[in-house]
Parts: structure tokens; C-alpha cells; sequence
């Protein structure tokens, strides 16, 4: 049938598909670890990826995909290949206790953002900056710093802070009017009184 | 929004057999203690296939699911449609986008997956292979297709893997608007003007096949795979979510005096369970093996919106960038 | 202040909004990329809500609601330049439309922060840092394609080639521009086309694109006093098809 979508029609696209060129397989971006910090003084959270070609591309595009709603007052982006990943611990035991000499290494001597998995399943959170001679060195400097008889930590990434973009302080007026997109929320949508007269109406 | 049923293919269960069996009985403890699994834990390969092809298909539904409402995007009736119109469907792609980023941390990249798309190779939900005639098609979706698939992804979200847990935590938050918006829009053409519901009660009668359709088979004529539940990979029956469906919405079509084309519509007070005329699932068959009404309609759209933009996707490309698969 | 001065100036404000708002919001759901169809989408919803914003604000000085305001009217009744009601086209030109619109509309907003009409004002500071937002998200992409590929430079030199005159357009002087800088409402559309040529070349100058001579170049007006192209009468039967069914039913 022909589409019912003015948009599509004025698109004249023909619907068999013949002569679709195939396309490489890794024709496509590369992917940016994506971190959100709903309100000032809270940590930054990851919650996602963008595809981008870098870093600032991937800088706008996470602003519509992950903070459309709510409140946000930054995000953070990193290429994902730049993260230091250590292993992933279970039930009790903490990565922070594990010993690091084995893993591989990585980055040299300047500061690096240290970010946490405190359950397994839920997302990492950005803890703080560290001045370390590598990855591994901030790794080890965090499980030094970490009090022992804290919960277990489960997974650590480490990040060069000179690959990680941070909204800037100026840039904040971008998501000053976000609690005010109140079409995009669902207490928008109160029809119960119309509800009530109708069926008042037909009783 | 999604209906999954059984529309994925039966597991070949015997790639177990090359499975090291330690390595299962730690995944499988993993999972009984309620434990998420995480992309960089060891998996069973059927564990990965399967999970791909679920999240992938679920990824499809949504981004082809924002066309039939796409339909009417440019015709929203005054400024308060419009605007919940357009960020519905908005949402629709952005839940593909998160969907596509959990199955590419299992490591299919994310272009593979639109090109299986595109070339008809992977599946996505029937219900999105009909067309949308009028405004109270797409009224009609936005509350009752979304409902049906906030059934199936409240299941899936307590599934065992992290990532695709987390991306449904997030897309059913967001639903909760499309379901609010969507039953807005139907109260106010239900208690509206008698072409309002005209218009309602048309699409009602247009849609209650398809909708009955959107969870798969029923269980008696379905294949169960006793380890992809066990797994937490499949989480609730066709037929379970059908009835659970059923039983939340049918009192609120009815409520606002419309009617439900189905005479043998009623709840068995007795089981507790909704009797119903059987759907044909001849058609639902011929629908998704490509012969429905929009199948082509909605593969070309897509093509097209990927030929469109291959040159801004090329044109910044950079040789020399680094691909590994997204992290949580 | 004169009122049909302040209100010539919000309808067409308002009607540049709505209509671009409406145009973009055509590619939701065929954008070129899942997360760049996102970010335009939620640009033209901005737009949208811009543009009530406005209407509500003629709503107040007396117009009717903004429904019937944006729904009800015919083509030669609308104020928004030519410019943005031109069809989507290729990416390239709906880029470098909202490129070319946004640098100027962001200034817009910033000026209008200073109005002496306080609803303006306050609404003016409140919506900017979207707008902020939309030019970020523009200048990122010119930069990126006009420096790119052979392909990607040309076809965005060809859009700004095209689009060019009619962005000119948006500035088209109103017969209120003096009563207006007199009363502090708006420093009028010549200083706001000036800003706009200074912030757009900026960025196009750490491009490869080559922007037309503005002195060379014939603005396409005639949008403000209702002379349209034969794209806006269609844009508006589609957009109101259903809210046309029965004006007065709730939808």
C-alpha cells in the first residue's frame, strides 16, 4: 500500500529495496562512555554510550539522549577505548584487595578521574581526581586511600582526565530550563475529572 | 515499546555441550543468587547468541515502532499533541539507541545490527507492520501498544543481564509518560465529539487483532526453552503476559463506553484467566514472514533514512579511530 | 509603547518558531544517526515551545489562543520569514538552516534579555541557554562537515549557497524597527543582522566554506508581511488537517 505518512511520501522512496548497497561492517563510530551528574554536589553516573566521531560531537549528542527530562547539572564524556578497566569482583570480595602486578598497564604520569562500582549491576560512579604515574598506578593509589572496612568495590575504571570532557560551569544554562519540558512527563497527562463526568454522564 | 513472544528462534541447545561445565554451574549460581551479569563475565555462547538476538530484535521494534506514530507527527491536533507527539516518538528512537548500545556490549557492533535491518535478515515486532489511518490509530498505539509492551519489558527488566536491565529500567520510566499521554488522548476522543468516537472505536476494531498478536503464539503451540528461563533470559510466558494485558486495560476500553470486536471477550471468574476468539495465526505468520500491509514501507523508510545519512556518517569517520565494545 | 509594534514582533517571532520547529520535527525518526535524530528532535521541540511561549504572550495583549492562532490561520496571514518554511531537503540544508537561523536567533534571545517589555525579558533569559544549546550543536557539525570530505564540503557549501539569501531574509525590517529601538523593546532586526554576520563567519571561517558576499546578495523578504512561497500553504493544511476536523472538539 502507499504510505499514509505525508513525510514518507514526500521522501518517494521505493519500497523493494533492490540495489541497497551493503555496507561495511564497522562503518560506524566509535562509542563514548557517557556520565550524567543529576544535581550539583552529586556524583557523576554513568549511564550510557553515544556513537560519535569525538569527543565533542559525543559531548551534544549525550545531551539529548540522556538528559532530556528531570534536572541535570552536567554530564561528563570519554572515549571508551580510553578507560582503564580492572577485573569485575563478586559477593564479598572487593577488587581494591586483588593484587595488580599482572595487569596490564596503561597512560603516563599526570592526573586521572577514578570511578567506582559499589553493586554489581548498577552503574559506576566518578569518585575523584588522582595525580598517578599510570592507570594502574591511580588503581593502586585508590586502593591504598580506600578505607578497609568499607563496603567492597567491584570494578574500577580509571580515566586520563585530559580525555574526559566535563561541561563547563558556563555551559550549565544549557539544561536551566529542563524541569519546565514538563510535556515530556507523564503527570502532564491528568485526564481523570473528564473520566469521572463521562462516566457520571452515562450512568 | 516491544511485544516479544516467540517471535526469536528456537536455541540449539546442544551448543552446551562444548561448554565448560564449572564455568556454567558459577554463571548459573551467579544468576539463582540474583546476581546481574556483566559484559566482561565469563557467558555461555547461547547465553551471548540468544541475548543478541533478543536485545537486537527489541532494538528493531523501537526504532521501527517510531514510524506508524511517526505517521502523524506533522498532523498532531494543537500545540499540546504536538509537542507530546513528537517526544514520544523522539523516545521511541532514543530507547533503540539504548537498546542497541546494551546488545553491542555483548559484541555485536551496532551497524551490523541495522544492516540485518535493513536486509530483512532480523525481525521486530509484528504490531508495527500496520498502518496507522487515522489520528486515532496513532492514539490507540500510544496507549495500548505501549501498555503491552511496558507488560513485556517489566518482565524482561528483571532479567540477569546488566546491561539490558538497565537500559529497560530507564525505557519504562520513560513509558510511563507514553502511557499517560496515550490514555489522555483516548479519553479525550472517547468523550469527545460523536466523530471523535467514531474515529476512536474504528481504530479499536483495526487494532485489536494485531494487538492480540503483539505477545506471540499461545503457549500450548510455542516452543518453551526450560534453560532460557532458568537463564532469566525469557522471563514470562506469551500467554501470561496476554492475560496480565487483558485483565489491566479491557476495564478501562469499556469503562469509557467503546467496544472490544470480540464476542467471546470475558474473564473466567472461576480461573481467573481471560477467555478470547483465538487471532488467527495464519496471518500473524504471513505478517511476519513480510506480508503484511507496511512491512515494505517500513524496511524502505529505514534504508532510506540510512542511505540519506551514510554521507554525514562517513564524511567524519576517522580511519584510525579505535572500535572496542562499550563497557556497561 | 505602541502595541502593534510589540505584537508585529512576536507574531513573527513566533511564527519563524513554529514553522522551523515544524519543519525539523520531520526528520524525528529518519535522522541520519539514532543519537543525532534524538538531538534534532528535541531542537524542534524547543521550537515549538518557543513559539507558545510567544503566542501565549499575544494571548495576553488580546490574540486569540494560541491553538486557534497557529492552527486556524491561512499562508498570507503568517509572519515568519521564507526562509524556514523551504522543505527539509537533504540533512546539509536542514543543517545549515538551523545553523544559519540559530546563530541568529540565540542573539535575538540575548537582546530581547534587555527588553524593556518585561514578559519578553524574563522569557528571553529563561530560554536562552537552550538556544545556547542548538548554536553548540550547529557549530559543531559546520565545523565538522564544512572540513571534512570532498563530498561533505561541497554539499554544505551548496546549502549555504542556497540558503544564504534567504537567511538574509530573516531580517527583513519591520515598519515598527524605529518605534521599537525608541522604546526599548528590541535594538531592531539591522543591529541583530550585523551581530549575526560577525558570530556565523567566525565559526564558518574555521571552515572551508566560502560565505557569500552579504552586499552581493538580494534578500529574500517579503515573509513578514505574508508573501510566502508555495511551500507554507501545504505545510499548514497537513499541520492542522486533524485539529480542522472540529476547531472547537478537545483532541
Amino acid at each position: 500500500m502507499e504510505s499514509l505518512d505525508p513525510r514518507v511520501q514526500r521522501l518517494n522512496i521505493k519500497q523493494d529495496g533492490k540495489d541497497f548497497p551493503e555496507k561495511p561492517e564497522l562503518d560506524q563510530w566509535i562509542t563514548y562512555e557517557v556520565f550524567v551528574q543529576l544535581v550539583e554536589d552529586k556524583p557523576f553516573r554513568h549511564e550510557g554510550i553515544v556513537h560519535a566521531c569525538d569527543l565533542d560531537m559525543a559531548f551534544i549528542l549525550a545531551k539529548e539522549q540522556f538528559t532530556r527530562r528531570y534536572t541535570c547539572s552536567g554530564i561528563a564524556v570519554v572515549a571508551t577505548h580510553e578507560i582503564w578497566v580492572s577485573p569485575l569482583t563478586e559477593d564479598q570480595e572487593s577488587v581494591l584487595d586483588m593484587d595488580p602486578s599482572d595487569w596490564p598497564d596503561a597512560g603516563k604520569e599526570g592526573n586521572y578521574e577514578v570511578c567506582l562500582l559499589y553493586r554489581r549491576g548498577k552503574q559506576h560512579e566518578h569518585a575523584g581526581q588522582i595525580q598517578a604515574n599510570s592507570s594502574k598506578d591511580a588503581f593502586r593509589m585508590t586502593a591504598e586511600a580506600y578505607p578497609g572496612d568499607a563496603k567492597p568495590i567491584y570494578n574500577v575504571w580509571v580515566i586520563p582526565t585530559d580525555k574526559f570532557r566535563f561541561s563547563t560551569p558556563e555551559e550549565k544554562e544549557i539544561w536551566d530550563t529542563l524541569p519546565e519540558k514538563r510535556f515530556r512527563e507523564a503527570a502532564d497527562y491528568k485526564a481523570g475529572d473528564k473520566l469521572t463526568n463521562f462516566k457520571n454522564a452515562i450512568k | 515499546m516491544y511485544g516479544g513472544g516467540s517471535i526469536f528462534e528456537t536455541p540449539k541447545t546442544d551448543t552446551l555441550k562444548n561448554e565448560d561445565p564449572v564455568k556454567i554451574a558459577a554463571f548459573e549460581a551467579r544468576i539463582a543468587r540474583g546476581e546481574k551479569i556483566e559484559p566482561n563475565d565469563w557467558m555461555p555462547e547461547l547465553y551471548r547468541k540468544q541475548l543478541i538476538r533478543m536485545i537486537e530484535q527489541h532494538a528493531h521494534s523501537e526504532i521501527i515502532g517510531a514510524l506508524p506514530e511517526g505517521t502523524w507527527i506533522t498532523r498532531a491536533p494543537g500545540f499540546k499533541r504536538k509537542l507530546a507527539l513528537m517526544a514520544k516518538v523522539q523516545d521511541e528512537v532514543g530507547h533503540a539507541q539504548l537498546l542497541y548500545s546494551a546488545a553491542e556490549t555483548l559484541g555485536k557492533p551496532r551497524e551490523a545490527m541495522i544492516e540485518d535491518l535493513i536486509n530483512g535478515k532480523s525481525k521486530y515486532s509484528n504490531v508495527f507492520n500496520y498502518p496507522a489511518f487515522t489520528w486515532a490509530d496513532s492514539c490507540f498505539i500510544s496507549w495500548l501498544v505501549d501498555a503491552g509492551a511496558i507488560v513485556n519489558q517489566l518482565a524482561n527488566a528483571k532479567g540477569s543481564y546488566g546491561p539490558y536491565c538497565r537500559a529497560l529500567d530507564r525505557i519504562c520510566a520513560e513509558e510511563s509518560f507514553h502511557l499517560k499521554y496515550g490514555h489522555h488522548c483516548v479519553i479525550h476522543m472517547a468523550t469527545g465529539t460523536p466523530i471523535q468516537r467514531k474515529m476512536m472505536q474504528e481504530a479499536i476494531n483495526r487494532w485489536w487483532e494485531p494487538m492480540m498478536h503483539f505477545f506471540g503464539p499461545p503457549d500450548k503451540i510455542s516452543v518453551h526453552t526450560e534453560i532460557l528461563m532458568n537463564w532469566k533470559v525469557k522471563m514470562a510466558s506469551n500467554d501470561e503476559c496476554r492475560n496480565q494485558f487483558l485483565d489491566m486495560y479491557v476495564p478501562k476500553i469499556l469503562e469509557l463506553g467503546l467496544t472490544i470486536p470480540d464476542p467471546e471477550l470475558r474473564k473466567d471468574p472461576d480461573t481467573g484467566q481471560w477467555v478470547y476468539t483465538e487471532p488467527d495465526w495464519e496471518v500473524f505468520k504471513k505478517v511476519i514472514n513480510g506480508d503484511g500491509p507496511c512491512n515494505a514501507e517500513r524496511l524502505a523508510v529505514r534504508r532510506t533514512a540510512e542511505e540519506r545519512g551514510r554521507w554525514v556518517r562517513q564524511a567524519l569517520t576517522r580511519p584510525d579511530s579505535i572500535y572496542v565494545m562499550p563497557l556497561a | 509603547m505602541k502595541q502593534e509594534a510589540l505584537k508585529e514582533l512576536l507574531y513573527k517571532m513566533a511564527d519563524d518558531q513554529l514553522i522551523l520547529g515544524h519543519r525539523n520535527s520531520e526528520w524525528t525518526g529518519m535522522g541520519p544517526l539514532l543519537e543525532e535524530d534524538i538531538a534534532f528532535s528535541s531542537m524542534a521541540q524547543d521550537k515549538v515551545g518557543h513559539s507558545l511561549v510567544m503566542y501565549q504572550m499575544l494571548h495576553q495583549l488580546g490574540e486569540n489562543d494560541p491553538d486557534t492562532v497557529a492552527f486556524m490561520r491561512h499562508a498570507d496571514q503568517f509572519h515568519n520569514c521564507q526562509f524556514v518554511e523551504l522543505p527539509i531537503g537533504e540533512y546539509d540544508f536542514s543543517l545549515m538552516r538551523h545553523f544559519l537561523f540559530d546563530h541568529g536567533e540565540l542573539i535575538r534571545f540575548e537582546l530581547l534579555a534587555g527588553s524593556s517589555y518585561e514578559p519578553l525579558s524574563l522569557a528571553a533569559k529563561k530560554l536562552k541557554g537552550e538556544l545556547r544549546y542548538h548554536k553548540m550543536h550547529a557549530d559543531v557539525f559546520i565545523k565538522k562537515l564544512g572540513n571534512a570530505t570532498e563530498e561533505s564540503i561541497t554539499r554544505m557549501q551548496r546549502s549555504l549557497d542556497y540558503a544564504f539569501p534567504f537567511a538574509m531574509g530573516i531580517y527583513e525590517p519591520s515598519p515598527f524597527e524605529e518605534s521599537l529601538i525608541e522604546d526599548g523593546v528590541f535594538k531592531g532586526e539591522n543591529h541583530l543582522k550585523d551581530l549575526w554576520l560577525e558570530s556565523m563567519t567566525k565559526v564558518l571561517n574555521e571552515t572551508e566554506l566560502k560565505i557569500p558576499d552579504p552586499e552581493a546578495v538580494k534578500p529574500v523578504v517579503g515573509g513578514r508581511t505574508g508573501k510566502h512561497t508555495e511551500h507554507l500553504q501545504p505545510l499548514l493544511d497537513e499541520m492542522a488537517e486533524v485539529f480542522r476536523v472540529d476547531p472547537t472538539a478537545e483532541w
